[in-house]
């Protein structure tokens, strides 16, 4: 991304050289979009730049040996069970909730909607923080848990539930404005038809929130394998054991294995590229059926 | 016997038990559940203890210093959200599409890489930090500045992103009548257009906040955590958790948790009346 | 099939939509309820079809008590105002949907399922658009695949919301031929609400006049207009 020069901006039809009345005069779009783009480039083209370039400053057999070490290797594998306990589950729930709050009327609705935003005004380390309150080792159940052979906070379930907590609203976000729109009449003709209740969810409503569905699971994904501040409060950051990709990012960083840790950071920057790739390739392919409101 | 029955909406459609019962067993375990132990906790230690522990001068320094920083990060996004919001709905450049979709990379990039990154541009030797410093004198990277950074990265897309569906909506004969009308552009902008954005604009200045205030990974690298000076609060939660100081995390989290309330119902209040004049216009 | 509907009620809430309304469909009827948004037409059909439950009352179907009877179990071909015509499929799976819903025991083979389709599409005089996906559908057309739809599942019973209500003046006429034309042909008992009385007078053999929630009359179209029974009915019709 480079600062847009003059002549690569739109130039206006011949017939309206002038300024149209709904718009600035040329000068300005010209200036404006210059510092937004050079703002741009600043803030988001640099950093990413910045994380290839040190896991690469010492080659990509370097970089790639960095990866293939026990503990990174057990650092990737952790991230990936977490992401793939938790974001189903995420998904399940948030199916459940927009279900719940697009096709019936009752009381309480509005009150269930804030409950599930509630997750985005906590920050990760309260929420990491609540979650060791509750399950700690010096707490009632988390000590009746240790008992009982199901430690969960510095293990693998309390990591998934800090990292549940802080993706919860992701897939309900996206489903509930969509499946608003939809209305119910779809799902009420189903059942005139003679269809059972699975039937009708398995071949009317889930067809209809198939790419919204995926979207926030794409988002929610992502937020998953990245989470640092809450898994940082949960993990106790044993290596090899509770170590996230970015815990270990951490740790490496702090420790000065400045390519291992940047190496890691590219794994993971290039997981967020894909993620924004397909979240775009959705939009574009699939904006109709995501909620006008979908976009982030 | 069952409490969902007495909410049970009469209605044929299926699955309201199922998905009552999936909704509420899983609110209550991941987020009710633990919160409520985080208030319980409060509770125990009670209001007297809490207001001492915040009072702490590291405590109180680290508050002031995550609120004014967040609160910098907000106003900053607020401002250039609303531009690159403008320029990208209502420009047109090559590499428009390309910049739409890269505006949620902090969304999709973990925060521990944006934190090393930044660090990495900004630290005295690096790619950015070395000219700042050669240049202009200034130090970025382990200073607040260095952390205002980080905020407005990690905050950059929600304003942009509620902006910008609304001014897609505006239709451009309202524009016209008020060129028609005489105004110039800048007082079609201020005073037609401006008016028309401000409670999504407000919308996304609460979330950049709110983001910004609890942020932890991408602004512990670049911080410098200097107790006092450049300690953010999130990481002394971090700190007395790891000298089992449990009461002493629960104060500084519930500090966090009721400023962050008032801010939003601050913000809130000033929507509802700026919703009011805009549907009485 | 005969209708009987005793006493029914519907509450939402504090809101009453309908106040206990009873009448008497004769099997084979065309019946249009007829009125104005908010006179309970809508509540009244849904009741029938199992989409709402009544607050009191009960509906008999042939002298059975249908209260509590599942929606699917009802058979009753429901046309929604919208169509509501499933958008990811086809025309012609929209109108094999009721069928492939069947238990598997009285399923009929797909063979079987696409000589019926055909038929219907025969029917509503839309063949060869089996293909196509409801949003490459005009007005007139979706409503008639929802017509075929509902008619693919041997309905005991036709209800119909708003069946024409959003379709323009001229495509409104033909449609209505068209209905008429499927009611006698099948002679299944129909009952379509309506709030466009000239469509009412010119299709039903029975007009029920509805207004907040109560019964004003019932007759036959030549009968209502000459003797109007309340004011409201005289001010409605010559509205």
């Amino acid at each position: 991304m480079t600062v847009a020069s003059p002549h690569l901006l739109w130039t206006p039809p011949r017939f309206r050289a002038r300024t149209g009345p709904t718009e600035e005069p040329r000068w300005v779009r010209i200036l404006l979009t210059a510092i937004v783009l050079a703002v741009l480039a600043v803030l988001l083209l640099a950093p990413l730049a910045a994380v290839l370039a040190e896991a690469l400053g010492q080659g990509w057999r370097v970089a790639l040996a960095s990866l293939g070490e026990h503990d990174a290797r057990a650092a990737i594998r952790l991230t990936l069970t977490v992401a793939a306990i938790a974001v189903p589950l995420n998904a399940v729930f948030g199916i459940a909730a927009a279900w719940l709050i697009t096709k019936y009327h009752w009381r309480g609705k509005a009150l269930l909607l804030t409950l599930i935003d509630l997750p985005f005004s906590v920050s990760p380390v309260v929420a990491g923080l609540c979650v060791v309150l509750l399950f700690g080792a010096h707490s009632a159940l988390g000590g009746w848990l240790v008992a009982h052979g199901f430690p969960v906070v510095f293990a693998v379930p309390g990591i998934v539930l800090a990292t549940m907590f802080i993706t919860f609203p992701f897939v309900a976000r996206e489903l509930v404005p969509l499946m608003t729109e939809q209305g119910k009449a779809e799902e009420e003709a189903a059942l005139t038809l003679g269809a059972s209740g699975w039937r009708m969810f398995l071949t009317v409503t889930l067809p209809k929130i198939r790419w919204a569905l995926l979207y926030g699971v794409l988002l929610s994904n992502a937020r998953a394998m990245g989470e640092f501040g809450a898994v940082a409060v949960v993990s106790g950051k044993i290596r090899g054991q509770t170590a996230t990709m970015p815990i270990m990012i951490e740790m490496l960083y702090n420790e000065y294995l400045s390519v291992a840790a940047f190496s890691m950071a590219a794994l993971l920057a290039m997981l967020a590229l894909v993620t924004l790739g397909l979240k775009t390739a959705l939009e574009w392919r699939h904006a109709d059926q995501l909620a006008a409101t979908a976009r982030h | 016997m069952n409490p969902l029955r007495a909410l049970r909406p009469s209605s044929p459609l299926p699955g309201w038990g199922l998905a009552a019962g999936i909704t509420l067993s899983m609110l209550s375990l991941v987020v009710l559940l633990p919160i409520g132990a985080l208030l319980l906790r409060a509770a125990q230690v009670g209001p007297a203890d809490l207001w001492a522990m915040i009072a702490r001068p590291r405590t109180t320094a680290a508050l002031l210093l995550s609120f004014r920083a967040a609160l910098v990060a907000a106003l900053f996004n607020l401002v250039f959200g609303l531009a690159l919001a403008w320029v990208l709905v209502r420009y047109r450049f090559p590499g428009r599409r390309l910049i739409d979709a890269a505006v949620d990379l902090p969304f999709a990039l973990p925060t521990a890489v944006a934190g090393i990154a930044l660090t990495a541009l900004y630290a005295p030797n690096g790619a950015l930090g070395a000219p700042l410093l050669q240049w202009f004198g200034l130090r970025v990277a382990y200073t607040e500045i260095g952390i205002w950074i980080a905020l407005v990265f990690v905050g950059l897309p929600f304003v942009v992103r509620t902006v910008q569906p609304v001014i897609q909506e505006i239709e451009t004969e309202i524009e016209e009548v008020s060129a028609t009308l005489g105004a110039s552009r800048l007082t079609t902008l201020r005073r037609v257009v401006l008016p028309m954005l401000l409670p999504a604009l407000l919308t996304g200045f609460a979330l950049a906040l709110a983001r910004a205030v609890g942020e932890y990974g991408s602004v512990i690298f670049i911080a410098g955590n200097l107790p006092g000076v450049t300690e953010i609060a999130p990481l002394l939660i971090v700190i007395r958790l790891e000298e089992f100081d449990y009461d002493g995390a629960v104060a500084i989290a519930m500090a966090m948790l009721a400023i962050s309330f008032a801010l939003l119902l601050l913000i809130n209040l000033i929507q509802v009346w700026s919703r009011r004049m805009t549907a009485e216009a | 099939m005969h209708i009987e509907i005793d006493g029914i009620a519907k509450t939402f809430g504090r809101t009453v939509a309908l106040h206990p309304v009873s009448l008497s469909i004769p099997s084979g009827a065309l019946v249009a309820l007829l009125g104005p948004s908010g006179s309970g037409k809508t509540t009244l059909l849904r009741i029938l079809g199992g989409l709402e439950e009544a607050t009191q009352g009960r509906v008999l179907f042939d002298g059975v008590d249908t209260t509590g009877m599942r929606v699917q179990d009802r058979r009753a071909g429901f046309v929604f105002q919208h169509y509501a015509l499933f958008r990811h499929m086809t025309v012609f799976e929209n109108i094999a949907y009721g069928l492939r819903a069947r238990p598997r025991a009285i399923r009929p083979p797909q063979a079987e399922i696409a000589r019926r389709v055909n038929r219907l599409l025969d029917l509503i005089q839309l063949p060869g658009i089996g293909g196509r996906y409801p949003s490459q559908l005009s007005g007139g057309q979706r409503q008639r695949v929802a017509l075929a739809r509902a008619l693919a599942i041997e309905p005991r019973m036709l209800l119909l919301d708003e069946p024409f209500g959003a379709l323009d003046a001229k495509v409104r006429r033909e449609l209505r031929q068209g209905l008429r034309h499927i009611h006698d042909s099948t002679g299944l008992t129909t009952v379509f609400v309506t709030h466009d009385q000239d469509e009412a007078m010119e299709l039903a053999d029975l007009v029920v006049v509805m207004s907040m929630g109560r019964i004003e009359q019932v007759g036959k179209p030549a009968e209502i207009r000459a003797r109007p029974r309340t004011a409201f009915v005289q001010e409605f019709l010559t509205a």
